[in-house]
């Protein structure tokens, strides 16, 4: 009875939906070969431990900085383009305030926590800035020529901070000085440094408390309000236009806090890499539904953790196309997202 | 309300009823005059006078596309103005933006999407009363009382609530600020036909209260036989203006607008 009922059951899955059928067995037979490549040793459970520690980081990243995108999605109603060129502002941005501020107080002085508001702070400027001076005037336009629009942002940004810095690939930090722990894992041993820790520790932070934002706050409701139904916004009083400001000033805030988080882990700096990572972000914020900020966290950990993991199975130089192709998979299953619908803001 | 029934008398006396001077109104609480609006380069409404007295309950019935719903929003400012002057209480309210008016003391149920559907049920009281500092949580406490599912319901994702249950949110949400007037667009639309007499008499219950209603209802003969006066629109504009009786009575009006 057990046996044949799980056979009808397959079987039918086979006949209604193949192509969930053929993702589940190819998801059993990776899991399956991971097994195995542990068991012979041709993956060690310490290099286990490093994609995973790698791919966690990645897709804190991913999620802080998709964040920003998907509310700009929801209450502004367009793909912001621009997104990653803050994010390389913001980067850019916490390194001037890292110079200024090391030039002040010397070296020795406290600045992680200043420079990280400084790269905030920089991208929040940017984006009220532009704002103000591109999208209010078009705000009533179609999503379609605000995404334009934003594409042309976003090469106005890139050659402003190209023009401003040059165009050279810079190193910002000193490996060897940095603070590391190892974590001892069966066979080796994964270590964690503190940059990446402090990774960890600020996205996590800054997502539960937009978290709370967003559930217990006036404000947080009304940006989930207004991002659900924005005429019945209005007719409910809440001033749209504040709204909107503060929507820019979060995702902002937050892209740019992520551009020096990645910063400061990937340990380069230069003046295009925000335009590269937007790609995966995007991937991550429409595997997750686009609009959806939880989404937006939980696609950036699939992206991440994908791109590293898949390391077990293919050549580095396909990782990304691993996690598009991930991406894919999910919407075939789940065309609106994963968080479609739901808890949106 | 004497006023109103004053008018009735006297549309009954003249034969075949329905004309529409019949009346000019003062001191209304609502006031619209000489009222063109539309969408977009799109006029719709052409020339429309309505009034509500304070405490009164009005309805505007009509064929479909006759711009009934066009002046609910238009008193909202949610229209392209192109003349005629709306006024609240004394006070011109045609060029207020739409999220001021809700200061004035209007509240407005629009027919669809006229609740947040992934915020919770308490939530979307809450954001009723968004322009107070404070949730006023004796208002909500009002709201409960006179829709106990809803209370039942607090914690529950809107969206998941049924027809009826959604309306009565909507229409919690906007009493939250006890508006003077109240704008119901089509409040029986889509629910069960056992549930449009419940509805109806919730109604009453809000108009009893002291509110005054604006109501624009497909039901016609129902809306008609519970208001004070109705208003029927016909392609943009005025076409007939009496009590509710008085129209329900008027043959043209039944052969034309309610199927005879």
């Amino acid at each position: 009875m057990g046996v044949s009922g799980t056979y009808d059951r397959g079987r039918e899955l086979f006949v209604e939906d193949p192509i969930r059928a053929v993702i589940i067995v190819v998801a059993v037979v990776l899991v399956l070969d991971g097994v195995r490549q542990l068991a012979v040793g041709a993956t060690q459970f310490s290099e286990l431990g490093v994609m995973l520690k790698d791919g966690l980081m990645r897709g804190l990243f991913f999620g802080l900085a998709g964040i920003g995108l998907s509310m700009t999605y929801s209450i502004l109603n367009f793909a912001n383009f621009s997104h990653g060129d803050l994010i390389t502002g913001g980067a850019f941005g916490g390194m001037i305030a890292t110079y200024v501020i090391a030039g002040g107080f010397g070296s020795e002085g406290d600045i992680g926590s200043l420079m990280l508001l400084g790269s905030g702070a920089t991208a929040i400027a940017l984006a009220l800035v532009i704002d103000r001076l591109v999208y209010k005037p078009i705000r009533d336009r179609s999503g379609i020529t605000l995404l334009i629009t934003s594409i042309g942002v976003a090469f106005t940004l890139r050659y402003l901070i190209l023009f401003v810095f040059d165009g050279s690939r810079r190193g910002v930090t000193q490996s060897g000085a940095i603070p590391t722990v190892d974590i001892p894992a069966i066979d080796g041993t994964v270590s964690l440094n503190l940059h990446e820790l402090s990774l960890v520790v600020v996205a996590v932070g800054l997502m539960a408390g937009l978290h709370f934002l967003l559930q217990r706050t006036k404000l947080g409701k009304a940006m989930r309000a207004m991002s659900d139904n924005e005429d019945l916004a209005r007719i409910t009083g809440i001033p749209t236009e504040r709204i909107v400001t503060y929507t820019w000033i979060i995702g902002a805030g937050l892209a740019g806090v992520a551009g020096y988080m990645f910063v400061i882990w990937n340990g380069t700096l230069h003046w295009f890499q925000g335009w590269i990572l937007l790609l995966p972000i995007f991937a991550a914020v429409i595997l997750g539904g686009i609009g959806s900020i939880y989404g937006a966290i939980l696609g950036g950990l699939v992206i991440g953790l994908t791109m590293s993991i898949s390391i077990m199975w293919l050549p580095s130089g396909l990782t990304r196309a691993a996690a598009f192709f991930i991406m894919i998979v999910v919407l075939l299953v789940r065309p609106q997202g994963i968080f479609a619908g739901r808890a949106t803001a | 309300m004497s006023e109103a029934t004053d008018s009735g008398a006297e549309a009954e006396g003249t034969v075949g009823g329905a004309n529409r001077e019949t009346h000019t109104w003062q001191d209304s609480l609502l006031a619209v005059r000489n009222l063109d609006a539309g969408y977009g380069d799109l006029q719709i409404l052409t020339d429309v006078d309505l009034d509500v007295q304070d405490g009164e309950y009005v309805t505007i019935v009509g064929p479909n596309g006759a711009g009934k719903s066009t002046v609910m929003k238009s008193v909202f400012g949610l229209t392209s103005h192109m003349g005629g002057t709306i006024e609240f209480d004394g006070e011109d309210i045609t060029d207020t933006q739409p999220e001021e008016i809700i200061y004035e003391g209007l509240g407005y149920v629009p027919q669809n999407d006229n609740i947040f559907t992934t915020l919770s049920v308490q939530e979307n009281l809450e954001m009723g009363a968004y322009i107070l500092d404070e949730v006023p949580q004796d208002a909500i406490e009002e709201v409960y009382n006179r829709f106990p599912i809803l209370r039942e319901r607090q914690g529950q994702k809107a969206g998941t609530m049924s027809g009826g249950q959604r309306q009565m949110l909507a229409m919690g949400r906007a009493l939250m600020l006890d508006p003077d007037l109240l704008l119901l667009d089509e409040p029986s639309a889509g629910l069960a036909p056992d549930l449009v007499d419940d509805m109806f008499d919730r109604i009453d219950g809000i108009n009893d209260d002291g509110t005054a209603v604006l109501m624009v209802e497909q039901n016609a003969k129902e809306a008609l036989g519970r208001c004070d006066r109705g208003y029927v629109l016909v392609d943009g504009k005025n076409r007939y203006e009496d009590t509710g009786d008085a129209l329900l009575a008027d043959e043209q009006v039944r052969q034309d607008f309610l199927g005879g």
